[in-house]
């Protein structure tokens, strides 16, 4: 008994209330096959052409018997709806925050809800396709699917067309020493002693060996190519203005903005920027990327 | 009294009572019920108009099951409504079938009450319904030894053990002759002394054989315009008038004083406004809900508006058998079969049956030209129906 106003008894009670849920013979079907088998199957009503799963023992449609009409579906499906679990009770699954989706498997009129784990939930959407994941130890219900996950491509990829934005950069840095320049010289050919004969390169207007212009340009490589747009770029053309010269020991950025959709060929520009580590630009063009694109 | 539209019940379905249902859910024990009451009016779902539906509230801690139960009840598309008021939600749901029928909003109207008790517990939704410090003189619950104790008292230990006890048998050997039955001990009249001493007692001399089971099941029954019933049904029930009934509280407040039972007004009011002088003798058969055997004896003097002890005479000189002068529960009644939330319409549609001539194995051997069924719950509340053979208005 508590007393929250002065003259006013509030009395709390609390009721217990255990129950049990039979799935019936049907319902226990389904459950035995995701079980043993590791297939979920529906109940196909074929009058009315409608696949239902969970399983029914009749079709709510045309009230026909439809419970031997068993059929085998994919453990893969398509998220028609979902909400993200925020708030905590005791009876849930999982501690929150998770994903609860309706999923509609391949072969299926009807979804299925279940949990999805595997994607960020803020990038949690509508559309995507999620694969079953069985449960290790069964429980004989439906948590014998433990989850659902989204099926990932064999390879990674970076962004795509349609996930790219204006503004989205990207850079990579690099501090150019006497061994990157030696060893650029063996690899481009490009023995000019301005790079790599100190007493000569003193007569040159710099007044002591720089490193060879491709050298920084070359770091944009593993920006384009590994971050933005990112793997399974290809890159036709690039366009460099050299501003500055790089000396031994400086540190270079090289770094990529989107700028522009050429909506025409699902293809976007980049701008380029080279800097040091004393804020000058040590280079600037543009880069032409043909994103990825996913993959089977 | 007057109606609109006569109304006639034309399909009755029962599922098979039981305590171990789990080879069907909710959905799928009440499709049998409801394929069994479309086959035998001899109509499909389409036939159908509106669909009522109920059972005790939170009985299996589920809310809204009529939404989930629309995969088995066929009211995809249709018209529907969900009603609960507790033991009576079986006759309730006849009244308001009626209604929608006799006021002319529809002119098939299928009622689903069911209750699968097994998956819940039934405590749990009782216990809330009275105040803890001010209400308990509400009846929560059936399970009470008071009957037992003021009907000991008035005829004698013996002579009313020996009355409930005979009456409990009786009701057995009804249940025997019904399939659908959910207890059937087979009890033999040699067995009455052991029982009466050795049965579990549950309050004061109510036992554990006195008492009604909890079942799984569904009832399923159609109500049809004259016009309709006369197209589907050779010989429909009708329903020819219903009174409903409640009083909150159980005991007299001032002390211990004799209160007019809800089922002694209804009675008494109903016979009056039907013409009916001699109830005993102008009704052929009495389905009555009762959850008990103590109550069950009772509360035939209620309905039947008795003062002294005839009654009991009727238990012991058998009158109340199904070959018998009043046959009462041919069906073996709530003792035998209690779902709850169908408990109540299975009252009405076994008197339905045997006016149809369709109860089977339990026809009782006699025309039956005017039945009585009555619905109860608590606190105090009875729905009590009229049947006729001949249409009524």
């Amino acid at each position: 008994m508590s007393t929250q106003s002065p003259d006013s008894f509030v009395i709390d009670g609390k009721l217990a209330l255990p129950y049990q849920y039979f799935a019936g013979r049907t319902g226990s079907r389904f459950l035995t096959s995701i079980r043993d088998e590791k297939k979920i199957k529906g109940l196909k009503c074929e009058k009315c052409n409608k696949v239902f799963v969970p399983p029914r023992q009749t079709c709510e449609r045309c009230f026909e018997d439809i419970s031997e009409n068993w059929v085998e579906l994919e453990n893969a499906g398509t998220v028609t709806g979902f909400t993200i679990i925020r708030y905590e009770e005791p009876h849930q699954p999982f501690k929150p925050p998770y994903i609860l989706a309706q999923i509609k498997l391949d072969g299926a009129d009807t979804s299925l809800t279940h949990i999805v784990k595997g994607v960020a939930l803020s990038q949690m959407k509508t559309g995507i396709r999620v694969q079953a994941k069985f449960a290790k130890n069964s429980t004989s219900t439906i948590m014998d699917i433990d989850h659902f996950r989204p099926i990932k491509p064999k390879f990674e990829l970076g962004y795509s067309y349609d996930e790219l934005e204006i503004g989205m950069s990207a850079s990579f840095t690099k501090t150019i020493t006497e061994s990157d320049v030696y060893q650029f010289a063996g690899i481009s050919g490009d023995f000019n002693p301005m790079h790599l004969n100190e007493e000569f390169a003193k007569m040159t207007p710099f007044g002591t060996r720089i490193a060879h212009g491709a050298l920084p340009q070359s770091l944009i490589a593993p920006v384009l190519g590994m971050k933005l747009p990112g793997l399974g770029t290809v890159i036709p053309e690039i366009t460099v203005r050299f501003r500055k010269p790089t000396y031994f020991g400086d540190t270079v950025t090289a770094t990529a903005e989107v700028v522009e959709f050429i909506e025409a060929r699902r293809w976007v520009k980049l701008e380029l920027t080279w800097t040091n580590q004393r804020d000058e630009l040590v280079a600037e063009g543009h880069a032409i990327a043909i994103p990825p694109t996913p993959m089977g | 009294m007057n109606k609109n539209r006569n109304v006639g019940i034309i399909g009755v379905g029962q599922s098979e009572f039981s305590s171990h249902r789990e080879d069907v859910n909710q959905p799928e024990m009440i499709h049998e019920a409801v394929v069994e009451a479309l086959n035998h009016a001899g109509i499909t779902i389409d036939d159908v108009d509106c669909i009522v539906h109920g059972n005790m509230e939170l009985f299996e801690m589920i809310h809204q099951p009529d939404l989930w139960h629309v995969l088995g009840s066929g009211a995809y598309g249709k018209e529907t409504m969900r009603i609960t008021t507790g033991g009576t939600t079986g006759a309730t749901l006849c009244c308001a079938a009626d209604h929608l029928v006799a006021s002319g909003l529809h002119d098939v109207v299928l009622a689903i009450g069911f209750e699968k008790l097994q998956e819940g517990h039934t405590t749990g939704g009782i216990t809330n319904m009275a105040d803890p410090l001010w209400a308990r003189q509400l009846q929560t619950g059936a399970l009470t030894g008071m009957t037992a104790e003021q009907m000991i008292n008035e005829f004698g230990e013996d002579r009313a053990k020996r009355a409930s006890m005979k009456y409990r048998i009786m009701m057995d050997q009804h249940a025997m002759k019904n399939h659908k039955a959910h207890r059937r001990f087979g009890l033999q009249w040699d067995q009455a002394e052991d029982l009466m001493v050795n049965s579990p007692a549950l309050v004061g001399e109510l036992r554990m054989i006195h008492m009604c089971s909890q079942s799984d099941g569904a009832c399923v029954m159609i109500f049809a315009s004259e016009e309709k019933a006369k197209e589907f049904c050779k010989q429909p029930a009708w329903m020819k008038d219903h009174i409903t009934v409640h009083r909150e509280e159980s005991f007299y407040m001032f002390g211990d004083a004799p209160v007019v039972t809800s089922h002694r007004y209804a009675a008494e009011k109903l016979f009056e406004r039907n013409g009916i002088k001699n109830p005993k003798k102008e009704i052929d058969v009495f389905e009555m809900y009762d959850p008990s055997s103590w109550w069950g004896l009772d509360w035939l003097r209620e309905f039947l508006l008795f003062e002294n002890d005839e009654h009991i005479k009727m238990v012991e000189n058998d009158e109340i058998a199904i070959d018998g002068e009043f046959p009462v529960n041919p069906s073996g009644g709530v003792t035998a079969s209690n779902p709850i939330g169908a408990t109540a319409m299975v009252r009405v549609a076994e008197a339905a049956l045997q006016i149809m001539g369709d109860a089977g194995e339990h026809q009782v051997p006699k025309n039956v030209n005017q039945a009585l069924a009555s619905g109860f719950g608590g606190t105090m509340w009875t729905v009590l129906f009229l049947m006729t053979r001949d249409i009524p208005w």
